[in-house]
């Protein structure tokens, strides 16, 4: 039969039927169902299997709270695990199964564990598993895993899209129960930019699971009108199916909504987004929590929490239970007996822990004041509770109500202390909110409905007026407050049985004073030492009830014994949501240089440097490893011309009546006396003495400068050269701004590159040595007027000019480039040849510039200018930065010429052990040399000026490998630098 | 070598995306020349820029339409404001030093940069996506102006009307920003599934 | 967290870039007879204050002012926000 135990009313649409299944089994549902409200129509009782133990567990909560209904939503790639049954809206076609079972769901094989109990108390794993210390990752780890846990992810790449978002408001409303409804409507009408946010798929909280009235309405009904006029004002969003879940700094909240959960795969858009909400205030409305009562065998399915018995009947409309039972220490669990009887449903007993008189007498109900429900029967769902005294009552439900505690979570985000109210027995907002923040309704202890809806109304009203904003004259919505009162009442002695408080994670009230007999008296302690609290539900229902077993234990009251510290997230949120759109190719933006289509149409090979993709090689036709592609490249631009992208080289337009001063003072050799039309090398020191970066400065005219530097550093210079401007010299009229993205650059290396280039440059402007020495620099135009800039500089060590050109015309420019230079065989070079060129040349890059090495280390010593101060200048002078016996940059051969260099590799004397005190350097960079014809590498060694022709081994352990090597000179090539100025 | 001209190549040249109230186009054609403040030369550069083009200097986060019309400035440091007219040649920071003289720095940002606008009643939903200025128009009132990060990439955005930004972002990676745009702009998509129950 | 800047108003820290403790804007005097000592206290020795912290933030995706931000460690409370540019020349810093 389906849906057995639907009942008239509630809020559902019996229009839309959902199919759906758990387990593989086809149940019916209705569109405003939850899946466990749809298990509960189709009377599914047991649904999964505890953490620990393997206890058959029942459905406990009709909310996020819920710590036991965890499932696995849906298929495939799909598959979620530890969903939580009460909060997934139910949809055509769901697919839900139980998790942590062997076997079956029914016949859990796991369920021996529960024999073992006795030895699987608080602290097992920490006693247990400590000796032999090898067998824990071996054996002990793997059964554990095996054995414990929860739902099992997929393990495939998750097909569902994630976004991010960013909100504004005046009022931010958490919460869209009766007093976030009232605080709502009283903020949009006042005008204010008011954002509702709300878990749930329908508005109105509590007015949805009860049968209270507003303004002599159905609770529900006015619920509803309440949302249709805030969804009608233009100044209001609201946002169903959205928890906010932190409070961060500055009035940040974090807030997760869930867009398609509800729908069948394949919907388009972000299955979920996250929200950073900018709110000037906030009203946190997020209502109470129900708590239960610790009792002997309070787990079992069929025991579940007062208000959500009701929530099911009176919302959804579906029995829990044909004849059920009520255990409570308060008034409002009469509500529940009130609420069911009328709907039809057979009360069996009211158990009030309170010795007074019963506040109503239902039909047929057993009333027991001063009652104890001391153990319950049924093996897969209950059948029967038995009362102190032994007298025994059939029942196929328990509601349980151990009063409410108000939901103070997002008030302890900046570690603000909850405060103890004996009134109600609970937690309330302490003093120390976040800033902005105000508490309204049951969240801050006005758990009855007149006053949470009054409360809602004016502490708006307040905080509107503290933003300026007029809060109109209207009435709070009118409701009565019901009776309220209750007794703190926390747990049924156990005796010989088991009293569960935290049902997720299997800990009793035995496991509690355990862990208080073994010295663990501070909750913090308390929590890691039972997991109590742990997980997805973070203790809702358990942490105060475990309190105040903790006080009793250690004679402290509850407020003396105070809560853990809540954090964010208030509910689970997917890493997923978290990462959004940064995903795969998405991760980070790409950047790519002006000639990146030409270089894909030609086959380069790409390779990523920072956020830029730069060609690394150009194979060609038949060249099957990348050395015959780089050798190629290199041969042929020292042979005749190569042309290389530089354009990803840092370049910031420097100007202003003091630039050169400017200049001179960040870079560590002079720049004062650098005539216009020409360039200099610079290196630039961090103020703690250490090389921050090189490049060249170009004079372009007076008070100009372009200054470039290493691309991966573009940022950093510009970060630091903005401070020096800024902060240390205020006075100095200097102006910066980046170039980098505004010029295509490409350097033309070879003996031939004046020749290529005379095709291209515009007559007027002559580039013969005479006129256009090495280091000169200028204006000038190319093919017939576009505008460019020259520059005789060469990392390559040939003669080379780089060439710019506005971006738009870089892709034109490399054709144009490769078309003139087709009579010399022209090639382009990509990053790996320009690499090898600059080691047989002994320049260096970030491999030697690695932030541990100075400009003496490098053999630049003698450019750090004596005649004037830079940054770094004084620190560089420290005796340990010039210490005689400091590693240097010097050359290093194989000496059996056929073997290979590694990089990383250290160096050490002959005979001595491979260990760190005799470290002696390191290899910084290698390649294969084309010219030379093998392996050569630059890297630093003690003394290594004084040791040219000494040979050393190159240990690298990492790879096993060791390789006698010969101390050269860095420069391997034209180290008169004929080339270049020819 | 007469016979070679290079052509210029726009990463945003045509780029049109229209869907469900936001229109997505590439801007190309214009010249973006950044104009530095010389340190003391305060009081000249106003003046200067007041007889240039009839409107006083836009203090960071404002923009101003010179008195003919032709040029945008745009207000984005205190000592540093941006210009923006049609392009006509490849030298267009001489045009603006052409006017102020030496009373500012002037650097060509024409190519450095890459320009869509967005338009529509759904853009500010669409750039709520990836843009954490509030740009309610209280706020970021029209003429507004802001430089920002949207998806890791700086961005200057400004509010050219009621529904509609123009956008800027660093040329050279133009095609994670057109990615970044296009997905807000989808991911905003209704599906009609998609509904308040009530 | 959201930096009140001089001139922009309130931005998200995303925009921003730190560096520390805002005495880096004392650069000490190059000349000075004990120089080394002085610039290593100045590169190296910094206060931790569990309180009122004046420290360097880097306006980076925004109009590239260093700001002075005086922000409570504990609280993260921010009471001032001075562009640093200001800061360095109240204190001094010239030529």
């Amino acid at each position: 039969m389906s849906q057995q135990s639907r009942i008239s009313g509630g809020l559902i649409d019996r229009s839309q039927t959902h199919s759906f299944t758990f387990d593989g089994r086809r149940y019916e549902g209705h569109a405003g169902d939850t899946l466990a409200s749809a298990l509960v129509a189709n009377n599914v009782r047991l649904v999964g299997r505890s953490f620990k133990y393997h206890r058959p567990r029942g459905i406990f909560t009709a909310g996020s709270e819920e710590p036991n209904a965890l499932v696995e939503l849906r298929s495939g790639a799909r598959r979620e695990p530890n969903t939580r049954a009460t909060a997934a809206e139910l949809f055509e076609g769901l697919e839900a199964a139980s998790q942590n079972w062997c076997g079956s769901l029914r016949h859990d094989l796991l369920a021996v564990n529960d024999l073992f109990s006795p030895f699987l108390s608080a602290g097992f794993y920490y006693k247990t598993f400590m000796w032999p210390k090898a067998f824990w990752e071996r054996l002990y780890e793997p059964i554990i895993r095996a054995a414990a846990g929860l739902g099992r992810l997929s393990g495939l790449p998750d097909p569902d899209s994630y976004d991010h978002g960013y909100l504004h408001c005046d009022i931010l409303v958490i919460g869209a129960g009766p007093a976030g409804l009232a605080a709502a409507m009283q903020a949009g009408r006042s005008g204010a930019r008011v954002i509702v946010a709300d878990e749930d798929f329908r508005m109105g909280g509590r007015l949805n699971a009860e049968t209270r009235e507003v303004d002599g309405m159905a609770g529900a009904a006015w619920a509803d009108s309440a949302v249709a006029e805030l969804a009608a004002m233009d100044n209001v969003r609201l946002f169903p199916r959205t928890t906010v879940f932190g409070v961060y700094d500055h009035g940040i909240y974090g807030a997760l909504e869930r867009r398609t959960d509800h729908l069948r795969d394949g919907e388009d858009g972000p299955r979920q987004v996250l929200w950073q909400i900018q709110a000037k205030r906030a009203i946190l409305a997020a209502g109470a929590i129900e708590r239960p009562i610790a009792f002997p065998g309070n787990d079992r399915p069929g025991v579940m929490l007062a208000a959500s018995v009701r929530t099911y009947v009176n919302r959804y409309a579906a029995a829990p239970g044909k004849r059920i039972a009520v255990f409570t220490n308060n008034d409002d669990g009469w509500r529940t007996a009130i609420d069911l009887s009328a709907k039809g449903i057979g009360i069996a007993a009211i158990v009030d822990t309170r010795d007074t008189e019963p506040l109503t007498d239902i039909p047929g109900a057993a009333i027991v004041m001063g009652g104890r429900v001391t153990a319950t029967r049924g093996r897969h769902g209950l059948r029967s509770i038995t009362l102190a005294g032994g007298r025994t009552i059939e029942t196929d439900c328990l509601a349980i109500s151990g009063g409410w505690n108000p939901n103070v979570h997002l008030t302890c985000h900046h570690r603000g202390r909850p405060e103890w109210r004996d009134d109600i027995a609970a937690f309330v907002p302490g003093p120390e909110l976040p800033a902005g923040m105000t508490v309204t309704g049951a969240a801050n202890g006005t758990l009855t409905l007149g006053a949470a809806l009054a409360d809602g109304h004016n502490r708006t009203s307040s905080t509107l007026m503290g933003l300026g904003f007029r809060s109109g004259g209207a009435q709070p919505p009118r409701g009565d407050d019901e009776a309220a009162s209750v007794s703190a009442f926390w747990h049924v002695s156990p005796g010989k049985g088991r009293a569960w408080l935290d049902l997720q994670n299997d800990v009793t009230v035995k496991d509690l004073k355990l862990a208080h007999q073994e010295g663990f008296r501070s909750v913090e302690h308390m929590k890691r030492y039972t997991t109590l609290g742990m997980a997805t539900d973070q203790g809702k229902t358990a942490n105060v009830p475990a309190l105040a077993i903790m006080a009793e234990c250690t004679g402290r009251t509850i407020a003396e014994t105070g809560t853990t510290i809540f954090r964010p997230p208030y509910t689970p949120v997917p890493i997923a949501a978290f990462a959004g759109r940064s995903r795969g190719a998405h991760m980070r933006p790409v950047r790519l240089t002006p000639s990146h289509a030409w270089a894909e149409e030609q086959g380069a090979a790409f390779v990523e440097t920072g956020l830029w993709l730069r060609a690394q090689w150009y194979p060609r036709d038949g060249e099957t490893h990348w050395r015959q592609s780089v050798d190629r490249e290199v041969v042929q631009t020292r042979n005749s011309v190569g042309i290389c992208d530089v354009a990803t080289l840092g370049k910031i337009d420097i100007q202003g009546r003091d630039a050169a001063q400017f200049l001179n003072r960040v870079y560590a050799n002079g720049f004062a006396k650098l005539a216009v039309g020409r360039a200099r090398y610079g290196l630039m020191l961090r103020e703690d003495g250490i090389v921050m970066d090189d490049g060249t400065a170009a004079h372009l005219s007076e008070n100009h400068y372009l200054m470039t530097t290493t691309t991966a550093n573009a940022l950093a210079v510009f970060r630091h050269l903005e401070f020096c401007r800024q902060c240390l010299w205020p006075n100095l009229d200097v102006h910066l701004i980046s170039v980098t993205d505004q010029w295509a650059q490409y350097a033309v290396a070879g003996p031939n590159a004046r020749k290529l280039l005379s095709k291209l440059v515009d007559q007027d402007f002559d580039i013969s040595n005479e006129a256009f020495p090495f280091m000169a620099c200028g204006e000038i135009t190319v093919c017939g007027g576009t505008r460019a800039r020259l520059f005789r500089i060469s990392f390559s060590g040939e003669l080379a000019y780089e060439i710019a050109v506005p971006a738009r015309y870089g892709d034109a420019m490399i054709r144009a480039l490769m078309a003139a230079g087709e009579e010399f065989d022209a090639v382009p070079y990509g990053l790996e040849a320009l690499n090898v060129m600059r080691i047989e040349k002994g320049h260096v890059t970030g491999a030697e510039l690695e932030g541990r090495t100075t400009a003496r280390d490098v053999g630049m010593g003698r450019m750090v200018s004596a005649d004037k101060d830079c940054i770094g200048k004084t620190l560089s002078q420290r005796p340990v930065l010039v210490a005689e016996d400091r590693p240097v940059l010097m050359g290093f051969i194989p000496v059996d010429r056929s073997q290979t260099l590694d990089a990383g590799a250290h160096f050490l004397s002959s005979g001595v052990a491979a260990v760190t005190e005799n470290d002696e350097g390191w290899m910084s960079s290698v390649c294969h040399s084309p010219i030379l014809g093998h392996a050569i590498g630059l890297g630093f060694i003690k003394r290594g000026r004084e040791r040219v022709g000494e040979t050393v081994r190159a240990a690298d352990p990492l790879r096993g490998k060791e390789t006698l090597v010969e101390i050269v000179s860095p420069h391997f090539l034209d180290p008169e630098g004929e080339r270049l100025r020819g | 070598m007469a016979d070679i001209t290079l052509t210029a190549r726009e990463p945003f040249d045509g780029i049109r995306l229209e869907t469900q109230g936001v229109t997505l186009s590439g801007v190309t054609g214009k010249a973006l020349v950044s104009a530095a403040i010389p340190n003391g030369g305060e009081a000249r550069f106003a003046k200067s820029l007041q007889a240039a083009y009839g409107v006083s200097l836009p203090a960071p986060g404002a923009t101003t339409l010179s008195r003919d019309g032709a040029t945008l400035l745009i207000g984005l440091q205190r000592d540093q404001i941006f210009l923006m007219f049609d392009r006509t040649d490849d030298w267009p920071e001489r045009s603006v030093s052409g006017k102020l003289g030496d009373a500012t720095c002037v650097t060509d940002q024409s190519d450095g940069w890459v320009m869509a606008r967005i338009a529509g009643p759904r853009c500010r939903k669409a750039l709520e996506r990836i843009c954490r200025l509030d740009l309610h128009p209280e706020v970021f009132a029209e003429g507004a102006v802001a430089r920002t990060l949207m998806e890791h990439l700086n961005v200057i955005i400004w509010r050219d009307g009621a529904e509609s930004c123009q956008l800027l972002s660093p040329r050279s990676s133009a095609s994670s920003f057109l990615h970044a745009l296009e997905t807000s702009i989808l991911n905003i998509r209704q599906s009609g599934t998609f509904q308040l129950l009530t | 967290m959201i930096i009140n800047h001089p001139l922009l108003g309130p931005r998200d820290a995303a925009e921003f870039t730190y560096l520390g403790d805002a005495c880096l804007i004392e650069r000490p005097d190059p000349e000075a007879e004990n120089a080394i000592e002085v610039f290593h206290d100045y590169v190296y020795l910094r206060d931790n204050p569990a309180g009122e912290h004046r420290e360097l933030w880097f306006h980076e995706h925004g109009d590239r002012s260093w700001l002075v931000v005086t922000r409570n460690t504990l609280t993260h409370e921010i009471s001032k926000v001075e562009l640093a540019r200001d800061v360095a020349l109240s204190r001094g810093r010239g030529i």
